[in-house]
């Protein structure tokens, strides 16, 4: 049953990432009455299937692989649906859909082949994954601002006179602007937060030694390059082509981060 | 697309005789619960030159009388005056039209307006009923219009029909085709994206500035010259938000006219600072700069317009970068109307700097306008599809009086019969038991109902046709 649900949020997450394309590319405002109340209805369905999948599973934690995907995809989601509900924008559904689309096929479609044995299942340890899934998903969202922020100003640019494809987006470059920065300044405490308690647990289970892995020093290499990006961004007004670098940097040294886990024998929690 | 139907090209209309007035008067007592016929008569753009349309313009504080004295004429029952720049049309129910004419409208035309029905008629055009209810619905919808899709052809209409509805010259047969031209309109509107964009240059200038920065609450506006141009894009941006205009003459006393007309002002003294205006719920403060402290302000405004005289730009790209660095790169969008162009073309190259000349918005203007032409096709087949809705509603209405009048009759003639019957077996003592009673009734209404069917049919079928 639980697979049902997230299928058929599955197959609203596709509608919603076809619907999107008129609604912000075509000047086809009426496309977003499909799309928006298709994302909140795949959105209901994704959370009800994964709420049962942790339940049947008994444990509170997303620790397989498709469970992270599928919470991953789910905040994507929920982040989407925010900024609509405060920008009124759907430009960034562009992006953002058909990812989740992706992430939650996935988790759909494939079962999970990676189970960590979460050290301390509480709510704790919880609180740690939620709040790093939330601080990548803000960076995420921020890179694909600051990508539509460039093609936004391209086709201003551009000049273009046509209605569709070559047609402005309906977001404004300033709002656009906005959601990138306002994003990331969502992202910080929540991937400080995330930290801080992941490095308290880390400390009492496993001693200071946990600290001195490249991996757990690039994370924390990772927050400082995340204050940094922000400082910059705020302090200089940066935008356009030279924050999309900025952002696509920071968000290669979280790829890093994430693929550094896959090969490092720290952070793992196989099952026994 | 149906274009009217020229006068010259229908029976020529005739000034109606006392004799047929009387007619017309005795008709329509002698049957007042008839139905009348639609009737529309008009000159519009494309029909009439400006020397027409203006001798047939009626002053919007004229409109109710020149209604009321419309609707008072022989034969028309109800009656509204619809007077724009772009049309004059008058909307009527009628008793007994003649075909090929409406004398009763040509002679309202000749009286009211002094102009001599030859000089009208080769501009006038006429629909009748289902053509008429399209006209209607095509004008509402601003289908009919010069620019096709502006959207205060619906207010005139409202606004017309609320004069009419006051002069009391609005009845059951206009009242739901108005309300039904209204909700149309509003379906044109909502499903088609025929007046999304501008087609005029100073709101495609508004438009692209709210695509750079959304809300223009806040923002400032630098004006450099001050052409008639600059006045009315810098009017549009006020109603938009902007709450602060700087204005840039090398003319000092032209700059502080511009400053003082746009603060709605006629003052002609130097600004020694703001001068505020409140007005129209807007608040927005006009400052003067002097034309040599040009370069040192322009990074204020977030929108510069520029129409000068110069012969040579203004602004250059150096002059761009310097900009954004002391705005921080806050975009700044540069609005040229001039010609020869204020703006260095080349300033477009400054990530943050974003430069339209006239020829760039003109461009743009007659995209959406060609957008326009495209949208209005689905628009059509909208407003047929609701030509058809209309006409068999109304049709079904039409035909409710008879069928309702049929069944009474048919009804009253089986209740009569069965009294004689009951009557009459009373007579004999041969009366009916209650269950027999009851049987007989069934089996009247059975062949009544039965009976009835074919012509109720047929009725319902006639009206639709």
């Amino acid at each position: 049953m639980t697979l049902l649900w997230l299928r058929l949020a599955v197959l609203l997450y596709g509608i919603a990432a076809l619907a999107v394309l008129p609604a912000a590319l075509y000047d086809r405002p009426r496309w977003r009455h499909i799309a928006i109340p298709a994302t909140i209805a795949a959105a209901l369905f994704h959370f009800v299937s994964l709420t049962e999948t942790l339940n049947a599973a008994h444990h509170r934690l997303p620790v397989e692989t498709h469970e992270l995907q599928s919470l991953l995809a789910l905040i994507l989601a929920l982040a989407f649906l925010l900024v609509y509900a405060r920008y009124r924008s759907v430009s960034l559904g562009i992006f953002v859909l058909p990812i989740v689309f992706m992430l939650s096929m996935l988790a759909a479609f494939r079962p999970g082949q990676e189970t960590f044995s979460a050290p301390i299942r509480n709510g704790w340890i919880f609180l740690h994954i939620v709040l790093l899934l939330a601080a990548y998903a803000a960076l995420f969202l921020s890179l694909l601002a600051s990508l539509l922020y460039l093609i936004q100003e391209r086709r201003l640019k551009r000049k273009s006179s046509g209605h569709g494809w070559l047609s402005p987006l309906d977001t404004p470059l300033e709002t656009i602007d906005q959601i990138a920065l306002k994003s990331l300044l969502f992202g910080l405490p929540c991937m400080t937060a995330g930290l801080l308690i992941g490095s308290v647990i880390a400390q009492q289970d496993y001693g200071a030694k946990y600290f001195s892995d490249p991996k757990i020093l690039l994370t924390f290499g990772l927050w400082l390059a995340y204050i940094a990006m922000i400082f910059i961004r705020r302090a200089s007004g940066l935008r356009g082509r030279r924050a999309v670098y900025l952002s696509s940097f920071v968000f290669l040294a979280v790829l890093f981060v994430w693929a550094a886990n896959q090969f490092s024998a720290v952070h793992r929690f196989p099952v026994p | 697309m149906s274009q009217p139907t020229q006068r010259q090209t229908a029976p020529r209309l005739s000034i109606v005789s006392p004799a047929s007035e009387a007619d017309a008067t005795n008709a329509r007592a002698a049957d007042p619960r008839a139905e009348g016929s639609l009737v529309l008569v008009g000159v519009n753009h494309t029909t009439a030159p400006v020397e027409v349309r203006e001798r047939l313009a009626i002053p919007l504080a004229r409109l109710a009388d020149a209604t009321r004295a419309l609707a008072h004429q022989p034969g028309v029952r109800e009656a509204l005056i619809l007077s724009t720049c772009n049309r004059v049309e008058f909307l009527t129910i009628q008793d007994h039209p003649r075909a090929g004419g409406s004398p009763n409208l040509l002679r309202f035309l000749h009286e009211y307006f002094a102009v001599p029905a030859a000089t009208l008629e080769p501009h006038l055009y006429e629909f009748r009923e289902r053509e008429a209810v399209r006209h209607l619905f095509r004008v509402a919808s601003s289908l009919d219009s010069m620019v096709v899709g502006e959207p205060q052809i619906l207010g005139q209409v409202k606004e017309s029909y609320s004069i009419a509805r006051q002069a009391g010259a609005i009845s059951t047969a206009l009242e739901p085709l108005l309300q039904r031209a209204f909700a149309v309109a509003k379906r044109v509107r909502t499903e088609t994206q025929i007046g999304s964009s501008s087609v005029s240059i100073a709101s495609v200038a508004v438009d692209l500035a709210r695509k750079i920065f959304g809300s223009l609450h806040g923002k400032t506006v630098l004006i450099v010259g001050a052409g008639k141009m600059s006045d009315l894009a810098a009017r549009h941006l006020i109603q938009q938000g902007a709450t602060s205009i700087l204005v840039a003459n090398r003319t000092p006393e032209r700059a502080a006219q511009l400053a003082g007309q746009i603060a709605g002002q006629i003052s002609m003294q130097l600004a020694n600072g703001p001068i505020a205006i409140h007005g129209a719920g807007l608040a927005c403060t006009t400052e003067v700069i002097p034309f040599d402290l040009l370069y040192d302000q322009a990074a204020r405004a977030d929108i510069v317009l520029t129409s000068t005289g110069s012969e040579h730009p203004i602004f250059n790209r150096s002059h761009g970068q310097s900009f954004l660095e002391r705005r921080r790169n806050r975009p700044m969008f540069f609005i040229d109307i001039a010609v020869p162009r204020d703006v260095d073309p080349r300033m477009d190259q400054v990530e943050g700097c974003f430069v339209y000349d006239i020829d760039d918005l003109q461009q743009v203007a007659a995209a959406h306008l060609a957008n326009r032409g495209r949208e209005s096709a689905a628009a059509e087949k909208i407003v047929s599809r609701e030509v058809d809705l209309y006409l068999e509603r109304i049709s079904s209405r039409d035909a409710v009086p008879a069928i309702v009048a049929l069944q009474n009759s048919a009804e009253a003639i089986r209740q009569s019969e069965l009294e004689r019957t009951a009557v009459r077996l009373a007579a004999t003592d041969a009366a009916l038991t209650p269950a027999q009673q009851s049987a007989v009734d069934a089996l009247t209404r059975s062949l009544t109902a039965k009976l009835l069917h074919p012509q109720l049919t047929a009725l319902r079928k006639k009206t639709e046709d």
